[in-house]
């Protein structure tokens, strides 16, 4: 190899070693798909939610459907705020002891418009348990198009009840299909909810 | 005007078509209605100069699905009704490649005051699905006609292939016919037939059997649909008459705009003897009105091989790893994405006609997830819960426990 080729060769090493750090960084940042103004809010949103303890993750993940999605950054800014503002109002109402599963299904239950008294209600009458499959099949009715106070309390009165996780998913199930074939949304839940049965200890029945 | 040695026949009809369809996600109920004018220089088959209205109703879900159709003609001053049929249909999911289907049917024939009569069927099928492209059944059947010289039910056993090849798909059957009927004691030369039961002195019951073997393309690209069949029929002269051992048909539909086609065919229909049933030759040229391709939102054309996901399933598959699968026939890609995945498509795997899988590590917890069929929309799976997505769609929500 002669001279001017081997010092191509060292140049084009050195010009590689430089950008790949670069390169990589850029691979492995959820961000990088989004425009400047857009992507300056989405990590400040990111900073706050380190800076506040709540977890972050969901932010990101918010801010890569919206990109997967091929929507605007202006409006994936404006949704990963919601996010955000629905973790913080979440972590309130439910307390520090939150885990993260729960805060994600209550911020959810928030942004569908759940009373965040529903959800103190529901965190009271769990007794401990986690009450993040209740929290989201409360959002869930919601979006099927249930009103928020028929969803919320319908759910409230199962949990206390003794309603399982695996009913509660049934009952969503069960108002899915009932709704697509037709079921105005409020009947078909409270005609599902009727069927759900009462686990209680048989002293704990109401009457 | 129906000359009796005359055997080709032309059939011109215009249609009318009138798609009211409506449905939801699973389930579709669609409707035809048709209107046309018929005629015919055919000895004895369709009436002359007839105007038709043919209604059309059919239900598709993924288990059931229900057919109803019929038409009455009116041929001079009076309504005739004419011919109609109706389909029950009972399918399984498909499981380890094989589905089964029961079919119930009932239909009239008519092609003149003579040739008419009623049948009622029932059959099982047992398919065989090899992949998307390519798959085989094995059917049999019993069917009972009334109104013709049939004594005995009709015994319907065969099989069918299929297989994709670019646009087109190719169908091979193979079906064998067997019943009793009453025939002449003797053949038009005099000679004594083999009966299986002598009724009078020129009449007897006669064991009767045939086997038809047909081949069918159906080719469409854009704008043009293209149908072909040809067969032929095995038997000895007894069951088969000289016009049915071979034949073949050919129609074609150009859409001319979203609503309106033009329709084009003809070609030869061999005998039913088991329905008392001449062979005919026919053309048709029309044209037709209907929504096409996109139908009103919410249903889809009666015919489309495109359905929706009916089924979507999740299960540990090992440590930290979980097993999806999505339940659907009739596509070319099936995607799914989720937080998981940090929101970047994946492709699932096909393990049957309607079964596609993808095999992907997710931690404990609540996560969101998407899938899409044929690059479509992206739509949360069935049965799960679901919640505004912010993106004017939705996902669906799966709780991971430990």
């Amino acid at each position: 190899m002669s001279g001017h080729g081997i010092r191509r060769g060292i140049a084009t090493l050195v010009t590689l070693a430089v950008i790949a750090p670069t390169l990589s960084a850029q691979g492995n940042d959820p961000l990088a798909k989004l425009d400047s103004a857009s992507r300056r809010v989405v990590q400040a949103l990111i900073d706050s939610a380190k800076t506040e303890g709540l977890p972050d993750q969901p932010l990101v993940s918010k801010a890569q459907e919206g990109v997967s999605k091929h929507a605007a950054g202006p409006l994936i800014a404006r949704v990963v705020r919601t996010v955000f503002l629905s973790l913080r109002e979440a972590r309130a109402v439910l307390g520090e002891r939150a885990n993260r599963d729960e805060l994600t299904a209550g911020a959810a239950a928030l942004q569908a418009g759940i009373p965040a008294t529903a959800i103190i209600d529901l965190r009271q009458a769990g007794h401990g348990k986690s009450i993040t499959v209740p929290l989201v099949v409360m959002a869930d009715l919601v979006s099927r198009g249930v009103p928020r106070d028929t969803a919320s309390r319908a759910i409230l009165q199962l949990w206390m009840q003794g309603a399982g996780e695996a009913d509660l998913m049934g009952l969503s199930q069960s108002v899915g299909q009932d709704i697509l074939s037709g079921a105005a949304p409020a009947d078909a839940l409270l005609s599902r909810a009727r069927k759900v049965p009462i686990r209680l200890p048989p002293a704990k029945v109401p009457e | 005007m129906f000359e009796p040695s005359k055997r080709n026949s032309a059939v011109l009809f215009l249609s009318l078509a009138m798609l009211a369809p409506q449905g939801g996600l699973r389930a579709q109920l669609t409707s035809r209605f048709q209107a046309g004018a018929v005629m015919s220089a055919a000895p004895g088959l369709v009436p002359a100069n007839a105007l038709s209205l043919t209604p059309d109703v059919r239900y598709d879900s993924p288990l059931l699905k229900l057919a109803a159709r019929g038409s009455a003609w009116i041929n001079g001053n009076a309504w005739q009704f004419a011919d109609g049929e109706a389909t029950a249909t009972v399918s399984t999911p498909t499981r380890h490649h094989l589905a089964a289907q029961l079919v119930a049917t009932a239909s009239r024939a008519y092609y003149d005051q003579v040739n008419q009569n009623d049948q009622i069927d029932a059959e099982a099928r047992v398919h065989l699905v090899f992949s998307q492209k390519a798959g085989m059944w094995l059917e049999s059947g019993v069917a009972r006609p009334w109104r013709v010289a049939v004594v005995s039910s009709v015994d319907v056993a065969g099989a069918g292939a299929w297989t994709q090849v670019g646009g087109a798909t190719l169908t091979g059957t193979y079906t064998n016919f067997s019943f009793t009927r009453i025939a002449s004691a003797s053949d038009s030369t005099g000679t004594l037939q083999s009966c299986a039961n002598q009724t009078s002195n020129s009449r007897c019951l006669q064991q009767s059997h045939f086997s038809d073997v047909q081949g069918t393309v159906h080719w469409e690209k854009a704008a043009v649909e293209l149908n072909a069949q040809t067969g032929y029929r095995f038997g000895d002269a007894n069951d088969v008459t000289p016009d049915s051992r071979r034949w073949a048909a050919a129609s074609a539909i150009v859409w001319l705009s979203r609503d309106m086609a033009m329709v084009v065919g003809g070609g030869r229909q061999p005998a039913n003897p088991a329905r008392g049933l001449p062979a005919r030759n026919y053309a048709n040229l029309g044209v037709m009105f209907a929504a096409w391709p996109s139908m009103t939102e919410g249903a889809v054309p009666i015919e489309s091989r495109a359905s929706a996901i009916s089924q979507f399933d999740i299960a540990a598959a090992g440590v930290s790893l979980e097993r999806l699968q999505v339940h659907i026939a009739g596509v070319e890609s099936v995607e799914l994405m989720g937080d998981f995945t940090d929101w970047q498509p994946v492709d699932m795997v096909q393990r049957g006609r309607d079964l596609w899988e993808v095999l992907l590590p997710i931690a404990p917890g609540v996560h969101q997830l998407n899938v899409r069929v044929d690059g479509g929309k992206w739509q949360p799976p069935p049965n799960t819960p679901t919640m505004r997505d912010g993106f004017n769609g939705e996902v669906g929500v799966l709780v991971i426990h430990e």
